[in-house]
């Protein structure tokens, strides 16, 4: 009986072994199943994912409905991925490549055009090369500092669409109140520190003068390029002359590069730790919040109803605050504080086409679609952004929302032409995970500045050594 | 109905029963084979949701994976990476942290609110605590957690301004290290306890009346009454309860991610961020598998501990 018993169940887990192994091996003998296998899930369109909160359902139909009418045979799909900042976008499009379904095209910023370019991007050179003819008015209304910020090692990835620079905006109420003078535009960091005390002296304790909040772009970084410093040493890849030669007169490509490259951590540089001593100094005379991280979104709350003086912001705001409600002269804009330069910093983005794509040449189709003027115009019709083509900001673009003083969004560019991109290497997720996190313990006392700033050296060298 | 109909001696049984006939045994085969076929969509189920993506996991884990490139076998290096990171030892040390103090106060504060609207009062006042207290375990947790992010806002937020309208000077709620996980653990008490409170309801009304008349006979009264009769008696659910609440606990990730992102510093960074962050912002599919996978192990253990602990405090009536 026993005997019998085991000879079956041998029998039966055999069997089972072999169905098993059958079923492993033909799983392992098959290709990798993705998202795409799916049937009616690759419908032949050129798929564009885009960042959901900047493009809302109007902006999707205006691109879908402009591109048609251009190239009525190229089917078109916009995946407008919502997302809290660019970071977790960029979680999200990688998860889609992870599935794939990847697009074939993605709406990237600044933060990601290096980590893209190496990895899942194809260069644009050939292209552009080719309808040079066509783009040669494009380059000529964008500044070459943007079109840099979109090149990686000598090729171009991009054509940026927008950018925005960290400048300073003003609740005029609030200058009013504290008997200011809107400030020159070659203010200093001390004049700003007094405009704050000002600000404080003549307002009740539920207000503070600054606000920032905890982030790559317009947190710390803007202190740090006016105290001419930078948190990676910064310098230029060599090539991109193709690009410069054709489309730019020599005085605008006088430095240009094949793009910018952050290598050193240097978070233990003197001028770093005087920049964040500075706003450690800030936080306890009361004149500036502790920072915080997130996307800033209480903030549109608090300075359209002047419980925030001052605030780096940048062209996006002009939209923001006036869908909040606050009229166009109810606030202002002015270049970021002189310390040891003026140097300022900016974000641009645009769309980058992925090496999975099997719609290349219609792809680059979209891309010179989307950086012409009238569908800018179209898009960006309500400030939620700065458009890239300088013949776009207008007195008339600016009339209704504000602010008085719009020219200050392209002359960051235009006047200081040593006004670069926040620094974003290709580890930038890492880079911006230990600038934050170091950030809100720097800051929490003066004294803990110095050792948070070796932490954060430490963690940055780390980041940087580690490949994508 | 006789004493003869009725044998006093029952005759001696054979040894082995009767081979039960062929007809009853396809009736066995039948009933599990129905049993089977109702159950295969749960099991087909747990395989393909739950036992998968743990393999998978363990799996992943044993490899470089970036998304992008062709994922390389690292052995046993993703460990040792998981081990030498300081940030995730710090994330483990937050996350117990965490668990210890929110399911403790999780479970006093439903505990004594279940007794309190177990106590007399109207029926419909009863109904109306109960979906009050269990309202916020419905709303999203993210949803929560970015108004009481406005809410805890150390300049503009309404919790100091109430408390500077009775003297109290602006407290950094979550921009201080210290204050910082104190709210978060608040925030996720506050939206958790009515799970521990519903089933804490359930359990004090399954407990006889009698018992704690006899109690009450023997002079039981009040805290004694709830130490000596309740208590014990609310054994089985607490044990429920708190293994629920530790399960939940050690998952925490929302209320942290939305509230501080982490910090400040690492001071509320939480294991499943770190998972997260690792994977889909770094990259590092292998090495946040690796986190994955101990994260599991620890829950396991936690758990196993858990039923090994009730064996003694545990009463079942």
């Amino acid at each position: 009986m026993t005997d019998s018993l085991t000879r079956r169940t041998l029998l039966r887990y055999g069997a089972y072994g072999a169905g098993a192994a059958a079923l492993a091996g033909t799983a392992a003998s098959w290709d990798r199943l993705t998202g795409a296998d799916i049937p009616g899930r690759d419908d032949g369109s050129l798929v564009v994912a885009t960042l959901g909160p900047a493009y809302g359902p109007e902006a999707v139909r205006t691109l879908t409905e402009g591109f048609k009418e251009v190239h009525p045979d190229i089917k078109l799909r916009i995946n407008a991925v919502q997302a809290v900042d660019w970071s977790d976008f960029f979680a999200k499009i990688l998860t889609q490549i992870a599935a794939g379904t990847a697009p074939d095209l993605v709406y990237v910023a600044t933060e990601g055009v290096q980590l893209f370019a190496q990895r899942l991007g194809v260069p644009l050179d050939d292209w552009v090369k080719r309808d040079a003819g066509e783009l040669r008015e494009y380059f000529s209304d964008v500044h070459p500092s943007l079109v840099e910020s979109m090149m990686y090692e000598g090729s171009l990835y991009q054509l940026p669409v927008e950018f925005n620079a960290a400048d300073m905006y003003l609740n005029n109420q609030v200058l009013k109140r504290a008997g200011a003078d809107f400030p020159a535009a070659d203010w200093t960091r001390d004049d700003f520190t007094g405009l704050l005390r000002d600000m404080k002296k003549s307002s009740g304790s539920q207000f503070t003068p600054y606000f920032w909040t905890n982030r790559l772009w317009g947190g710390v970084v803007p202190w740090l390029f006016a105290n001419d410093t930078n948190l990676l040493s910064e310098s230029k890849a060599p090539g991109g002359g193709w690009l410069w030669d054709s489309f730019y007169p020599a005085a605008a490509r006088q430095g240009r590069g094949g793009g910018f490259r952050w290598t050193t951590p240097q978070a233990t540089d003197a001028r770093v730790e005087e920049a964040y001593d500075y706003l450690a100094s800030l936080i306890q005379e009361g004149l500036c919040t502790r920072p915080e991280g997130g996307n800033g979104q209480n903030l549109i709350g608090v300075f359209s109803t002047g419980r925030v003086g001052v605030t780096p912001a940048g062209g996006f705001w002009a939209g923001g605050l006036h869908l909040a409600g606050m009229k166009a002269d109810g606030f202002d804009v002015q270049y970021f504080p002189r310390w040891r330069t003026q140097r300022m910093q900016y974000g641009a983005a645009g769309y980058a086409l992925l090496r999975t794509s099997k719609r290349q040449e219609e792809a680059w189709e979209f891309i010179k679609y989307a950086a012409r003027k009238d569908t800018l115009t179209r898009l960006f019709e309500t400030n939620q952004t700065t458009p890239a083509r300088r013949s776009m900001l207008t007195a008339d673009r600016y009339r209704e929302t504000g602010p008085n003083h719009w020219q200050v969004f392209y002359d960051t560019l235009d006047k200081f032409p040593n006004t670069g991109p926040i620094p974003a290497p290709p580890q930038v997720a890492e880079v911006e995970q230990v600038l934050l996190k170091h950030t809100g313990t720097a800051l929490a006392s003066r004294r803990s500045v110095a050792p948070a700033l070796r932490r954060m050296q430490s963690d940055l060298e780390k980041a940087m050594e580690r490949d994508v | 109905m006789t004493n003869t109909q009725i044998p006093a001696v029952r005759p001696p049984q054979p040894a082995t029963p009767p081979a039960p006939a062929p007809r009853t045994a396809a009736r066995d085969r039948g009933s599990r084979l129905l049993a089977t076929l109702f159950l295969a969509p749960t099991i087909v189920g747990i395989v393909v949701f739950t036992v998968v993506p743990i393999i998978g996991s363990v799996v992943l884990s044993l490899f470089h994976w970036n998304v992008i490139d062709e994922p390389s076998f690292a052995g046993a290096a993703n460990y040792g990476e998981v081990f030498t990171d300081s940030t995730v030892l710090v994330s483990f040390r937050n996350t117990l942290v965490f668990m210890v103090f929110a399911v403790a106060l999780q479970l006093v504060v439903a505990l004594v609110l279940a007794l309190a609207v177990n106590g007399r009062m109207p029926v419909w006042l009863r109904s109306v605590f109960r979906s009050a207290f269990f309202f916020p375990l419905v709303l999203s947790a993210a949803s929560i957690s970015v108004v009481m992010k406005y809410l805890f806002n150390q300049d503009f937020g309404v919790v100091n301004w109430v408390l500077g309208l009775v003297g109290v000077a602006p407290v950094p709620w979550l921009t201080s290290e210290n204050a910082a996980m104190a709210t978060v653990i608040l925030v996720y008490v506050w939206q958790q306890f009515g799970f521990s409170f519903l089933l804490f309801v359930g359990g004090l009304n399954n407990i006889p009346k009698e018992i704690h008349e006899a109690a009450s006979l023997d002079g039981a009264t009040g805290l004694r009454k709830h130490l000596n009769v309740t208590l014990p008696l609310l054994s089985p659910t607490l044990l429920v309860a708190s293994v629920v609440g530790i399960i939940n606990a050690l998952q925490v990730f929302e209320q942290p991610y939305v509230l501080t992102n982490g910090g400040p510093g690492d001071a509320t960074r939480t294991v499943v961020m770190v998972i997260y962050e690792s994977a889909f912002e770094q990259l590092r599919f292998g090495e946040a598998s690796a986190v994955g996978v101990l994260l599991f192990v620890l829950i396991m253990a936690v758990t196993a501990l858990q039923f090994r602990l009730s064996r003694r405090f545990v009463h079942y009536q």
